[in-house]
């Protein structure tokens, strides 16, 4: 197990190096640069002093050197955006998307493994339904989704169309702005959430449709085992091996859907952060969230692993043997 | 069945107390209810959006827009240009005198005025500011503002109430310059200013306690990626005709929002009361349906005072030897297209009808410099195949596109701007009228970023974008206007100017920066706006008339083109 989990750590961190150094490095070869936000007609010692604080006047490989040392040391260095360290804008947006992510990958699985179970064990119109709201879900695009929601939210008035916390509460206390926060949740979490709703469910009713067919359910079937306890304590326990495999990708899919999802809903995570970052070529800010978005994915993989050494003994033996 | 229906009902009764939960959740309520607060009286609290987030609090040394915007909101200035009549006002200097000789102003400070933590304002603060703005170290954003003929104004304090500023050379905007120049408190930034750290001052982590003004609002909150929040300052020096004290709000929030979509159905629904720009021509329509609805008040601001421009690229060394440089340097053939563009189906395809035909820079929104006799290039295809024809551009081959004796087609490739719908329209515009005259456009939308850096390295054909003016006065904008400068974009800052009609626009520019009389500073810039339209550097074609969208219990608003539309004058906004 120690095994195991240590090579898991070490290609977790190869992973946060890689996609932060590529993220660094794909920003200064893009075109243009941190100062075009001083626009078009900046004078050119203000040019010259901005590339000069981040180091866009050295080669490249000195660059990434600078800035691999010094984020050895936890240093990310400055955001060009926000004028300040990278890191604490990091720290913050990443607490805000994980509670993001865990409110949506909640929201999925609730909504997504019921509903494959459903229509993966059963025929006739309602699992036909379910299908067709899961094909939808996955074809609309998390923009439309997130845009629609807001329109939604807007014209009726029954959750707020955006933001974290609502202005009101800038003189509550800890509990009402919990409860604030959580009345802000519902919108990204739904246009995040339903896409990968529909992947769970699908995968689901898959994995599930062929685990009824196993022989070992046909024999407790005949055994006279109710078929509700055979769904859930066969079945389900059978088919959840493929789907822990998707939980690590779901994470991935998570991030990747709240670049769009926090920007049009105004919520100050990850996503949001590496969007106007990216727009900016903001470069230190760009390797920092990306960096951010490696723990996340490395998070999400040691997750699924882990699900997976849980629910399936073959991979237990495996390890111990 | 009885256990699925009870299971049906108990899930439907948790969706429904839950349901109830938030909407009771959303009980927390505004600091005062602003609901029976008439017109003009203080109280309440307002929610603006904000689409980027502020680089610093400190406008010395960052210029972007939300820093000017919180510059407007917490400091003051000496004087002020009002951003709707375009006129100097008195603001914390309450008079002043002109010496004969137009260099020497003697300003006398508004008594009785405070920071925001109490302690006096005085001259003393003034001079610092001048001397922070000056000190390499701060590299100040508004110093280049501040420098006549290359050198630093001066000044000096006779007495705690009085400023002599003392200008280098005779300067046409005079103390019109100072509305660049926020005052910032001596006695917080000294220490920053001595050490050499002026250029990380109140920088936007900075603890908003620490952040004094003399502006109408004082920073109570800054959230990262969330909001500003901004109090009533209790001791503003500044009351209304009726003799309330200003500001009207007791609070106002800068709410981030980043897409503008969703900015605009924030507003629709009453989340948001303003924005900090105008509406796009896309937006009309739902707009004036909730103006109908009395949820929202629109207000046409007038015609814009930027408008968009198309150029070629006119720097010799870039075409090294691309034939077609011969024909796109030549005055006829840019005249040629402006004569080739239907001004009134440009404005109608574009931006829906709202928008006034322009022939130059200075769009009629600039009441006090446009000129309305600069020369027109009224619709006219044959006219433009004429001028086409006498530099030796015809349709030789019959493939719709002119060329010249060697065979070199007038086909260029136009970038733009990639996600604004009225550059996309403007070009595809463009490209569709210009075919007419045998004039062949590709339309190559980019980022933003990737466009600058074309711009600056001078790596395109021809582009269409929309270079915002620094200043209204033209003096203020020396680096458009002159050869060297660096908003000289069809090209960037020659080390002598390139052709003899720029020369003479250098040395009229010159001269009318240095003019004091303002109607001879008229006449001169008549000058330079007739030998621009003669030339044509960068054709224009429309100035779009702006519109402007705020909740309608927002009153007091005076309304500007220029950015923000209403946030420059804060104090005398109220909420119902």
């Amino acid at each position: 197990m120690i095994r195991f989990l240590l090579r898991r750590l070490t290609f977790a961190l190869l992973l946060v190096v890689t996609v932060s150094s590529g993220a660094l490095l794909l920003t200064r070869l893009a075109p243009g640069d941190v100062t075009t936000n001083l626009g078009p007609f900046a004078r050119a010692e203000e040019v010259a002093r901005t590339r000069a604080r981040f180091n866009l006047d050295r080669s490249m490989a000195a660059q990434w050197g600078g800035w691999a040392m010094r984020a050895i040391r936890f240093d990310f260095g400055d955001s060009f955006l926000y004028n300040r360290p990278v890191g604490g804008l990091i720290r913050r947006a990443a607490g805000n998307t994980a509670v993001l992510a865990i409110a949506a990958l909640s929201l999925a699985t609730l909504l997504g493994i019921p509903l494959g179970i459903i229509s993966g064990s059963r025929r006739g119109a309602t699992p036909a339904l379910i299908r067709g709201a899961s094909l939808v879900c996955l074809s609309i695009p998390p923009l439309l989704t997130s845009l629609l929601l807001v329109a939604i939210a807007s014209r009726t008035g029954w959750l707020p169309a955006g933001g974290m916390t609502s202005v009101d509460a800038v003189d509550a206390g800890w509990w009402s702005w919990t409860l604030d926060v959580a009345r802000h949740l519902p919108l990204p979490a739904l246009a995040l959430a339903l896409p990968i709703a529909a992947t769970f469910e699908r995968l689901q009713a898959q994995s599930m449709a062929e685990a009824i067919r196993q022989p070992f359910v046909v024999a407790a079937l005949a055994r006279g085992v109710a078929w509700r306890r055979l769904l859930i304590g066969h079945a389900w326990r059978a088919s959840l091996t493929s789907m822990c495999a998707v939980y690590g990708l779901a994470i991935g899919a998570l991030l990747s859907g709240s670049f769009v999802v926090e920007y049009v809903t105004a919520w100050p995570g990850l996503g949001r952060l590496m969007f106007e970052a990216l727009r900016a070529r903001d470069i230190y800010l760009v390797a920092g969230c990306a960096a951010m978005g490696g723990v996340f994915l490395a998070i999400g993989s040691v997750a699924a692993d882990l699900l997976l050494f849980a629910a399936d003994p073959r991979v237990r033996e495996g390890q111990t043997a | 069945m009885k256990p699925r229906l009870l299971g049906i009902v108990v899930t439907a009764a948790i969706l429904a107390a839950g349901f109830a939960f938030w909407r009771s959740t959303s009980a927390l309520q505004p600091i005062e209810s602003a609901a029976s607060a008439p017109a003009g009286q203080r109280g309440g609290q307002l929610v603006a959006s904000i689409r980027a987030v502020p680089r610093s609090f400190n406008r010395l040394v960052a210029r972007e827009q939300t820093t000017e915007l919180l510059s407007l909101l917490t400091q003051g200035r000496l004087v002020r240009v009002n951003r709707s009549s375009f006129e100097l006002e008195p603001w914390l200097a309450e008079k002043w005198e002109a010496a004969a000789d137009g260099r020497t102003f003697t300003l006398h400070l508004r008594p009785g005025v405070t920071w925001s933590d109490g302690e006096p304002f005085t001259s003393a603060d003034v001079l610092f500011t001048l001397q922070a703005v000056f000190d390499p170290k701060s590299e100040s954003v508004v110093a280049n503002q501040l420098t006549v003929a290359g050198k630093p104004i001066a000044a000096m304090a006779p007495d705690r109430q009085t400023v002599v500023l003392t200008f280098p050379a005779p300067s046409g905007p005079g103390l019109r310059l100072f509305d660049a120049l926020v005052i910032l408190p001596k006695h917080k930034l000294e220490g920053a200013l001595k050490d050499g750290t002026f250029l990380n001052a109140w920088n936007s982590a900075t603890a908003p306690s620490e952040i004094v003004g003399t502006g109408p609002f004082v920073l109570r909150e800054y959230v990262p990626g969330q909001r500003i929040v901004l109090d009533r300052n209790p001791r503003y020096w500044r009351k209304a005709a009726d003799g309330t004290q200003l500001p009207y709000l007791d609070r106002l929030v800068l709410q981030l929002v980043p897409d503008q979509d969703a900015e605009l159905l924030r507003l629709q629904s009453g989340d948001i009361d303003m924005t900090q720009s105008e509406l796009r021509p896309d937006d009309y329509v739902g707009v004036r349906r909730a103006e109908d609805q009395g949820k929202l008040k629109v207000v046409e601001l007038g015609v814009g005072t930027d408008a968009d421009a198309f150029w070629f690229r006119l720097k010799p060394e870039a075409w090294k030897k691309d034939p077609r440089f011969a024909f796109v340097t030549r005055p006829e053939f840019r005249q040629a297209i402006s004569y080739a563009v239907d001004r009134e189906a440009f404005a109608e395809n574009v931006f829906l009808g709202a928008a006034v035909p322009i022939w130059g820079p200075i769009t009629p929104g600039n009441r006090i410099w446009f000129s309305p006799n600069v020369l027109r290039y009224p619709h006219d295809m044959n006219k433009a195949k004429d001028l086409l024809k006498g530099i030796g551009l015809e349709d030789r081959d019959g493939n719709g596109v002119v060329e010249d004796a060697q065979g070199h087609e007038a086909r260029f490739t136009v970038i733009t701007q990639r996600g604004i719908g009225w550059y996309e329209r403007g070009t595809t515009e463009l490209r569709t009228q210009l075919a007419k005259a045998g004039i062949a456009l590709e339309i190559a939308p980019i980022d933003n970023g990737a466009l600058i850096q074309r711009l600056l390295s001078s790596d395109y054909e021809a582009m269409y974008y929309r270079p915002l003016s620094s200043d209204l006065d033209p003096a203020g904008n020396m680096d458009f206007w002159t050869s060297g400068g660096s908003g000289h974009f069809w090209n960037l800052e020659e080390k002598t100017a390139a052709t003899p009609w720029e020369a003479k626009i250098d040395a009229l520019m010159a001269d009318q920066a240095s003019t004091i009389d303002p109607e001879k500073r008229k006449a001169i810039f008549n000058d330079v706006q007739r030998v621009f339209a003669e030339n044509l550097p960068a054709l224009y074609f429309v100035a779009p008339r702006i519109y402007y969208a705020h909740n309608a219990r927002v009153h007091g608003v005076v309304p500007s083109v220029q950015r923000p539309p209403a946030l420059w004058s804060a104090d005398t906004i109220s909420v119902r």
